[in-house]
């Protein structure tokens, strides 16, 4: 066998770029299976009545967070169209961006994009609160909403917000999303204390870490498993956006992964037989 | 620094932490009003004193780029690009409000837009560092490489839509070895980190709390 020659790190990285250019310029439409979890996610949400109120809080970094975002912008566009009500409830500095940033993705805000919700009637974001820990953060929000927060993230205070005026305490909340690493908190106290359904749009290692609390939990704690999780979920609602993307680039990446080790391995031998000659 | 302030340094650094600790534990195993009050109040002290330490942060980050700067050492163009976007930065946020559209736009264009092609940029690495790794030299290498190829196709959509039984063979394997090695590590790591707190409490971890003649 001819010595074969080592390949340069940017040789490889060039490959992995036209990889990940394939599925964008080209969708595959790579088939995926669905996850009983995530119709049962689904189903959930389309059992809520109108009018039912859910929060979409937690704690986590945005860039970690994207993972999340398919699902949670699916889910988003599911309840603006079933006429479901929305509270966002950071408790990490950058968790408000990543909550705009998935309502401006959904697309449902009435005066910017003509969507079906109206800000302060459908849907409230709410500043940042800090505390010295997410639990105590968690359980002073659920016990009393309008002591723990008095303005919302414009700096309006939310008292003058009518879907604010619905809601005080966990009493008025129907379902709470966590699209964040952050969830545990959210099971010690929503969950286990204030026995409030809570779903996970979770990243890949959270749900290989946190799974067990669905165990723990039947019927209370669900969780979707990263992109493919998303994927699922926009499936469902009938969406194709970054979920069915990062699926294509799985595709096309795992087997340029798979192929540069064969190459290594050859490579190796190839040169291991030279020398021995 | 004379002797006086470096012993007064040493030993009210011990003090807050034993004072802490304790406080914190009262508060967790005793249920009197009084400890719980004591506890509440430490730990707001707490975070408070913590916001101080983004202050020191700026102002060390500032004393060396600034020295950087002008003796003009290695990389300084990029320690004049952080001093200035800080100075830019900060009094920004301020007049703007950190919850404006301007900031929040500029934030999610800059900060967050960086941090996530950072780890973006992970993807074309671990490729690479995939193809010099991954090579079979043993037996140990081969289970390694065989288990890495055989995760990624059983995690494929391509491969478990029309055989479904792959995915339940990686989600066995990520749920039963993969789990209880990873729990292992992070018991071991959680052991570690008390055992080394008590030697850090007890001064046997040299330069820990500025003690001396540790082991």
């Amino acid at each position: 066998m001819a010595k074969m020659p080592e390949l340069k790190s940017e040789h490889i990285w060039i490959v992995v770029t036209i990889a990940f250019l394939i599925p964008m310029l080209r969708p595959l439409n790579t088939p995926f299976p669905m996850s009983d979890v995530t119709l049962e996610i689904y189903k959930i949400v389309e059992s809520l009545p109108e009018g039912s109120i859910v929060v979409m809080g937690g704690g986590g970094v945005f860039a970690f967070d994207i993972e999340s975002s398919p699902g949670m912008i699916s889910c988003i566009k599911q309840m603006a169209r079933k006429g479901i009500k929305l509270i966002a409830v950071p408790l990490w500095s950058e968790t408000p961006q990543f909550h705009k940033y998935v309502i401006d993705a959904a697309r449902v805000d009435k005066d910017k994009y003509g969507g079906p919700w109206k800000y302060g009637e459908d849907y409230v974001l709410l500043p940042y609160i800090p505390g010295p820990s997410d639990e105590v953060v968690l359980d002073s929000f659920l016990r009393d909403i309008h002591k723990t927060v008095s303005i919302d993230l414009a700096g309006t205070p939310i008292d003058q917000l009518p879907l604010m005026q619905k809601v005080h305490s966990y009493k008025d909340i129907s379902l709470w999303f966590c699209p964040h690493w952050g969830f545990v908190p959210v099971i010690r106290i929503v969950v286990a204390k204030y026995n409030i359904t809570s779903i996970s749009f979770a990243q890949s290692a959270a749900y290989a870490f946190f799974s067990p609390y669905m165990y723990s939990y039947p019927g209370k704690v669900y969780m979707t498993n990263g992109y493919i999780g998303g994927a699922q979920y926009e499936k469902l609602a009938g969406d194709k956006g970054l979920g069915h993307m990062v699926i294509d680039s799985y595709t096309t990446l795992s087997i340029v992964t798979v192929a540069v080790i064969i190459l290594g391995n050859i490579t190796m031998l190839s040169r291991m037989r030279e020398e021995e000659k | 620094m004379s002797r006086t302030v470096t012993y007064i340094r040493i030993y009210l650094a011990r003090i807050i932490v034993i004072v802490g600790c304790l406080s914190i534990l009262a508060g967790y195993f005793l249920t009197s009003p009084e400890t719980a009050g004591l506890s509440s109040e430490l730990q707001l002290w707490s975070s408070a004193i913590s916001g101080f330490t983004l202050f020191i942060g700026l102002i060390t980050i500032f004393a060396r780029y600034i020295r950087s700067v002008m003796n003009r050492e290695q990389n300084w163009p990029f320690h004049l690009y952080c001093l200035i976007v800080i100075i830019l930065w900060v009094p920004f946020g301020f007049l703007q409000g950190i919850y404006s559209d301007i900031y929040q736009t500029l934030y999610l264009s800059t900060k967050i837009t960086l941090h996530i092609t950072i780890i973006g940029m992970m993807g074309w690495f671990v490729v690479s560092a995939m193809y010099r790794t991954f090579r079979v030299r043993s037996f140990r290498t081969a289970v390694l490489a065989i288990l890495a190829i055989a995760m990624i196709f059983f995690n494929a959509p391509y491969l478990t839509t029309p055989y479904p039984v792959f995915g339940d063979v990686s989600y066995w394997l990520l749920n039963n070895p993969q789990m209880s090695a990873s729990r292992a590590m992070v018991i071991c790591g959680g052991i570690g980190g008390v055992i080394l707190g008590i030697r850090i409490l007890l001064g046997l971890e040299r330069g820990a709390l500025r003690m001396t003649g540790g082991e």
